[in-house]
């Protein structure tokens, strides 16, 4: 990977980013998914998308997703809330919708596997447009079960679209372990479906970047479709205020002790493009940020009862 | 021009092409093959394979595609085959809903979903499943039942910024044809048209019960009773305005159904007359819909299980001569 000290940089921002959104957000939200543990597939997988580009987030991370393609902090902590000021007018939730005029597709209903296919409909869209545009499907381990993801990545590869799914695989779907919900490896699916694919250690930031520009750069070159399985953990549990009485507790220890945020600030500081007290500083800073959203978002106007009107279902 | 239902379907598809290059079919079978039951004839020669897209076996992911795209602000029209599929779509049908309004009215979903159905004479994925998306907002459903209304409908079906199911009975597909004007819609999509217009009993159907109730309308008028019949058009939102002044002005009224009676779509318009009509109401309300029963084979058993001329005109009969 050539080194860019930008794009380094804007990788770090993005994790500290959605630690801090786990440490705000997940302090008062006992239904928040937390993304501990997995901060580096969010991280390389979200940055640097072009304004274009359609992304159809894993909800574990969609936040992230919404806020490098340029939303609002503020509005999406309004919609965390169910405020007027959030994209969606208190009408949906924004931790796992964002909105579209940014280019994200987010889940209408909690269904999980439907939007790779809307994420490939995008880029049939990009397609027809020749604009050099690509999307981007990124589901859990959990939804890799389900015949939409076999669907959609078939779909794809048939009909070579700008498509690029990332599997973050976290290793279990709420409680189940991925062997339970995985007959074999994910990314070997993709040799099946006629497109590359390739597992990459999901803690490791540049990994997953390596393998993303490589994927993203054939799909907008018009070489269709890649399926990436990023392997990581999920240390949090599957909401915030769960039990979590179905897994070893020292597992989770063990793999708290492979950070992806600890290994990737040591690499900046070796590397010399950060330090420690600049990293703390936008720690911080981020902390501050996001805080001071959910803070303006708690005060923020609700919707009135009177504007629940049934033609607004219709465009 | 005379024409089928199917041509009309297929002409006004055609038109709406040639008048947004952001129109595009899909589906399975539809390019060389023309589509089942010629559903897509001509298309693929005139507009070629890259907005007559062959789709695999995948209905979920092509009402996907559908979606995806029209939120791109495409207008992709979706041959699903056959109604029995809705099972396939319905996740997608039921986020594509509630896309609008869950974001706030950014999103825009215009895309149409058609599906054949319906008894007739191919004996086969009859099956009328269109009342479960009476359940899902957002949604509209059209069931038009001529070839006239059948271009109009499409060509409304197209240009609606909604998700669309459009409905093509298999039993009008190619039964005989009709002057259609190929012209600019003269509807959108929801108002009712009366098909007939009489004093003494309103009948409220679309598709084929319309036009056995026309049929219906023409034994009672000879016996000095007149029926005034409803044509839904679009079944969701139905047109509660329309069949509202009706039983007002004739007190008395049959709801058809070619869903069957339990949860039927029907079932929402008698709640509705119930509610904001009762004053008018000079006899109950009836319904003539199939028991809750799957679809049968046997022609004998079919005959039975589907509202034909002759029942509905000894229903609407009954109606005009109910007396409390």
């Amino acid at each position: 990977m050539r080194r860019d000290n930008d794009v380094l940089e804007g990788m770090y921002r993005l994790m500290s980013l959605t630690r801090a959104l786990d440490r705000v957000v997940g302090a008062h939200d006992g239904h928040w998914h937390g993304l501990e543990g997995e901060e580096a597939v969010a991280a390389a997988v979200y940055y640097g998308l072009r304004e274009g580009d359609t992304v159809a987030p894993h909800y574990r991370g969609a936040i992230t997703a919404a806020l490098a393609k340029g939303a609002d902090l503020g509005r999406m902590m309004a919609g965390c809330l169910g405020k007027t000021d959030a994209y969606h007018l208190g009408r949906h939730r924004s931790d796992v919708c964002g909105p579209p005029e940014h280019g994200i597709i987010g889940l209408y209903g909690g269904s999980l596997g439907p939007p790779l296919g809307y994420a490939c409909g995008a880029a049939l869209s990009h397609v027809m447009d020749g604009d050099g545009d690509i999307a981007l499907a990124v589901f859990g381990d959990g939804t890799s079960s389900r015949g939409d993801c076999h669907e959609a990545m078939n779909m794809a590869a048939i009909k070579a679209l700008p498509v690029v799914f990332v599997c973050q695989n976290n290793q279990i779907a709420i409680s189940t372990p991925a062997p339970d919900g995985n007959g074999g490896p994910i990314f070997e699916r993709a040799r099946g479906f006629g497109m590359p694919g390739a597992r990459v250690d999901g803690n490791d930031v540049l990994k997953v970047r390596a393998a993303m520009d490589e994927a993203i750069a054939r799909a907008r070159e018009g070489g269709g479709p890649t399926l990436i399985e990023a392997r990581t953990y999920r240390v949090a549990g599957h909401f915030v205020s769960d039990a979590e009485d179905y897994r070893d507790a020292a597992e989770i220890a063990a793999w708290r002790d492979r950070d992806p945020v600890a290994r990737y600030r040591a690499f900046l500081i070796e590397e010399g493009v950060m330090d420690a007290a600049a990293m703390d500083a936008l720690d911080a800073k981020l902390v501050a940020e996001v805080d001071a959203a959910f803070t303006a978002a708690q005060d923020g106007a609700v919707p009135d009862p009177g504007d629940l009107m049934p033609e607004d279902v219709f465009a | 021009m005379r024409m089928t239902f199917q041509q009309a379907v297929v002409a006004a598809i055609e038109d709406e092409m040639e008048a947004d290059a952001g129109v595009f079919v899909m589906g399975q079978d539809i390019g060389r093959f023309g589509g089942p039951l010629r559903s897509n004839a001509g298309l693929f020669e005139r507009f070629g394979a890259e907005r007559v897209i062959d789709m695999p076996m995948s209905e979920g992911t092509m009402a996907g595609l559908a979606v995806g795209a029209a939120l791109q602000g495409k207008r992709p029209v979706l041959d699903l085959m056959f109604g029995e599929f809705l099972a396939l779509v319905m996740q997608q049908f039921l986020d594509a809903g509630a896309m609008h309004y869950y974001s706030g009215g950014a999103a825009r979903v215009p895309f149409v979903l058609r599906v054949k159905y319906g008894i007739g004479p191919f004996h086969g994925h009859a099956y009328d499943h269109h009342s479960w998306l009476m359940g899902v907002p957002g949604v509209k459903i059209a069931a038009p039942s001529t070839p006239q209304d059948a271009y109009d409908t499409m060509r409304a079906a197209v240009r609606d910024d909604n998700p669309v199911l459009f409905l093509e009975h298999m039993a009008l597909y190619h039964a005989g044809r009709a002057e259609v004007e190929r012209r600019a819609p003269p509807l959108p999509l929801g108002p009712a048209v009366r098909a007939r217009e009489g004093a003494d009993v309103t009948v409220v159907a679309s598709a084929l019960m319309t036009k056995r109730a026309l049929k219906a309308a023409e034994t009672l008028d000879a016996e000095g009773i007149e029926a005034e019949v409803i044509d839904l058009r679009t079944i969701a939102p139905w047109d509660e305005e329309a069949v509202l002044a009706s039983v007002h002005r004739t007190g008395r009224v049959l709801l058809l159904s070619e869903a069957i009676s339990t949860g039927a779509s029907i079932n929402d318009v008698a709640a509705t007359i119930a509610e904001k009509a009762f004053d008018a109401l000079e006899a109950p309300v009836a319904r003539l819909a199939p028991p809750p029963i799957p679809t049968p084979f046997a022609r004998e058993l079919e005959r039975a299980y589907l509202p034909d001329e002759t029942r509905i005109a000894a229903a609407a009969r009954a109606l005009a001569r109910w007396t409390a």
